[in-house]
């Protein structure tokens, strides 16, 4: 019975001239959307490899000098563009894809995607993730607004409930028809995206599982909408009225929705300014040891610490370069502070995500938005795993080339260079986005509130057309 | 509960009145639509209901069909109470209202087969184009759409469904307001058929002459009150027409 409801509403979807519309018109933006992504993914991904390649090959050919002109020659950290931002580019675009790493500084990534577009990229681009979370909404609402209003203004539901059909089963059946276009389209869109990533391996592991739970996710979003969308047209008496409430519904949730939440989240746990906090990072480096200032107070008690603990008078009797030694426990300093003032950075992100995510209660598109970029890992934790795995890379490699100048040179030492093994020695910087479970176990609440949309809407709908 | 609806004949055997109405009232309010209702159709027999806009006769298909709950009283199909369990009831019924309204986007078989699917029966596509040609329609009108027909058309398919339903209770909400003659009587000999077959027909109009027609019994109403009831061969046209002006006046006439 549900299966001919099913194929009834179908039949009248695919009669209608708005749907052929529809379709052609998605269809026609998915296809820009994935060749425009695909080269974009591509593009960035042979620039990526050729850019790493090239600035390891530059570390490794610096010749002797001394380690710590290494240190401030620095290296590079890249990221890469991970799979599944085929489908979502989530922040990537305004991240920075690199970080200078060099000694005594903690640098922000930077070549940010948008900084390299002309002032017309903030009016968006089209992606896959564009054509999913606007797009494809508006097509529910396209065909099934007058699901059950057209039922009442033609005359139907008379003849219909005199059948004895029970409301639950017209409804499921409706339900299901009205989803099913759009469910057809994503499965085709994430399939394409599945082969395609599938042959271009090389640039990162691609998980099929991974693509499939960003499919459901899309999937839970579409069958919050089409009850949403069902529910309008079962409470409203014409279709004009039904499409008026369901469009003003999508632009809340979809455009409203996220401007609230970040205005919210800004006013309520501002971030500090660039001016300001590199102000209160300066202010603390000062205050503490300077690697570079043998006549500080602070590097006068590490002298008399040191000396103590060796049980000498003298640094030249030290068995290492105490200059090095300096140079690497002002470094520790340095990074501890970074370490700091970055933990308020992330404690104040933390908080802005608790602001969206309990904001998340008034629109299935947050939690959508925040699970999609976290699958694919292009939200803002990546990018903070991101930057975070590049600073610990920096201070580890910090303390690889002060270690070796302090175990091979002595003090006032300043002839010794290191050779170039030194620098080939230095392991490459990798770095591995979050796995898939850490991400959903990291997203679990989100995950629960948009299931909790689901139950609520779907939950509405039946109740709402149990007296039809 | 089918107690109710059973009679007994000469012959000891017991018929069961396929529609039963007893001391049904719907009240809206201050406003009473329906009052102390009793009412019974046997198979095969068709009961035309008279009576003026707002008498009633609308109301009292809408509680067979619990479409609306009644305030007091009952209504039976089949000896089943329609609001104890309407699913029941409705598989033995089908409805054809004034304005039979199908989907206009789907052919007169896709209709058919939607309508009769969903109330339970799996039925072949020849089938149905049989029963639709069976109700009167043309051949080349059986896979045209639906927006293309006229009432009478509609009409027909409603009657295609009731056979394809192979329903017991045919209840009609002035069916054939609108219609031009030809297609009026046409709708009039479907439904002596249907009748002959042992359909339960209760059929609302305003038209006294159809009535007389088809009708095997009329009941007049007036105010949600059944003023009259009586089998037709006891009234001529003329009488009927003086009984239903008398009563339109609040003149009760017992016969």
């Amino acid at each position: 019975m549900i299966g001919k409801i099913i194929r009834k509403e179908s039949k009248e979807i695919i009669r209608d001239d708005r749907f052929k519309i529809s379709l052609f018109i998605v269809v026609s933006l998915l296809i820009v959307a994935i060749f425009v992504s695909s080269n974009q993914y591509k593009n960035t991904n042979i620039q990526y490899e050729e850019a790493k390649t090239k600035e390891r090959a530059n570390w490794d050919s610096q010749g002797e000098k001394t380690p710590h002109s290494a240190a401030h020659y620095g290296t590079y950290a890249f990221k890469p563009k991970y799979p599944l931002s085929l489908i979502d580019q989530g922040v990537d675009k305004y991240t920075g894809v690199s970080v200078f790493l060099e000694a005594h500084k903690r640098n922000e990534a930077e070549y940010s995607a948008a900084a390299d577009q002309t002032g017309l990229s903030r009016f968006g681009e089209l992606t896959p993730d564009f054509v999913l979370l606007y797009i494809f909404p508006l097509i529910i609402i396209l065909i099934s607004y007058n699901t059950f209003t057209k039922e009442k203004e033609g005359g139907t539901i008379a003849l219909l409930k005199s059948q004895g059909i029970r409301n639950w089963k017209l409804t499921l059946g409706k339900w299901i028809a009205s989803l099913l276009p759009v469910v057809v389209l994503a499965t085709i869109l994430f399939g394409i995206a599945g082969i395609l990533l599938s042959n271009l391996s090389d640039y990162g592991e691609f998980s099929w599982i991974s693509l499939f739970a960003l499919y459901s996710v899309f999937i839970v979003y579409y069958m919050v909408f089409t009850s949403i969308t069902l529910l309008i047209s079962s409470l409203a008496k014409k279709s004009g009225i039904a499409l008026v409430i369901s469009l003003t519904v999508w632009f809340l949730g979809c455009f409203a929705a996220p401007k609230i939440a970040s205005n919210l989240a800004d006013l309520k746990y501002p971030y500090p300014t660039r001016q300001e906090f590199t102000e209160n990072v300066e202010y603390e480096k000062k205050k503490g040891l300077d690697g570079h200032n043998p006549w500080s107070e602070e590097a006068k008690l590490l002298e008399k610490k040191v000396l103590k603990e060796y049980g000498v008078d003298s640094l030249h009797q030290l068995p290492f370069n105490f200059s090095a030694y300096r140079m690497q426990k002002g470094e520790e300093h340095q990074a501890e502070i970074y370490k700091k003032h970055y933990e308020i950075l992330k404690e104040q992100f933390k908080n802005q995500k608790g602001i969206y995510q309990s904001i998340a209660v008034i629109s299935p598109f947050l939690p959508v938005r925040f699970l999609s970029m976290s699958i694919a890992n292009t939200n803002y934790q990546t990018h903070w795993d991101f930057a975070d795995a590049a600073e610990n890379y920096r201070i580890d490699t910090q303390l690889y080339l002060n270690d070796n100048h302090a175990k091979n040179s002595k003090y006032q030492d300043w002839g010794y260079k290191a050779n170039s093994d030194t620098w080939k020695n230095l392991p490459a910087f990798e770095y591995s986005p979050p796995i898939l479970s850490d991400v959903l176990n990291d997203n679990t609440s989100i995950i629960i509130m948009l299931l909790f949309w689901l139950g609520i809407s779907s939950g509405a709908l039946f109740l709402s057309t149990k007296n039809l | 509960m089918i107690s109710n609806c059973l009679i007994q004949t000469k012959a000891n055997e017991y018929i069961l009145y396929m529609i039963t109405t007893r001391n049904l009232t719907k009240k809206y309010g201050d406003f009473i639509a329906v009052n102390n209702l009793d009412l019974d159709v046997k198979e095969g027999e068709i009961l035309c209901l008279l009576g003026a806009n707002g008498a009633g006769k609308s109301t009292t298909i809408n509680l067979l069909l619990n479409f609306i709950t009644p305030t007091s009283g009952e209504a039976l199909i089949n000896g089943i109470d329609v609001t104890k369990d309407p699913i029941k009831t409705k598989s033995f019924l089908t409805y054809i209202p004034e304005n039979l309204m199908l989907y206009p986007t789907l052919s007169a078989v896709e209709n058919l087969d939607y309508f009769t699917g969903i109330s339970g029966k799996k039925i072949s596509k020849s089938q149905l184009e049989t029963y639709l040609l069976e109700a009167g329609l043309q051949k080349e009108a059986l896979h045209k759409r639906i927006h293309s027909f006229s009432k009478g058309m509609r009409q027909k398919v409603g009657i295609a469904l009731a056979i394809a339903k192979d329903t017991k209770v045919l209840l009609l909400d002035e069916p054939t307001s609108g219609l031009d003659p030809k297609s009026s009587n046409e709708f009039s000999e479907l439904l002596k058929e249907m009748s002959n077959k042992g359909v339960a027909i209760l059929m609302a109009t305003h038209d006294l002459f159809r009535a007389k027609s088809i009708g095997s019994h009329i009941g007049i109403m007036k105010d949600g009150v059944l003023k009259n009831n009586f089998k037709t061969q006891d009234i001529s046209i003329q009488g009927l027409e003086e009984l239903y002006l008398q009563t339109m006046n609040y003149n009760e006439v017992a016969l």
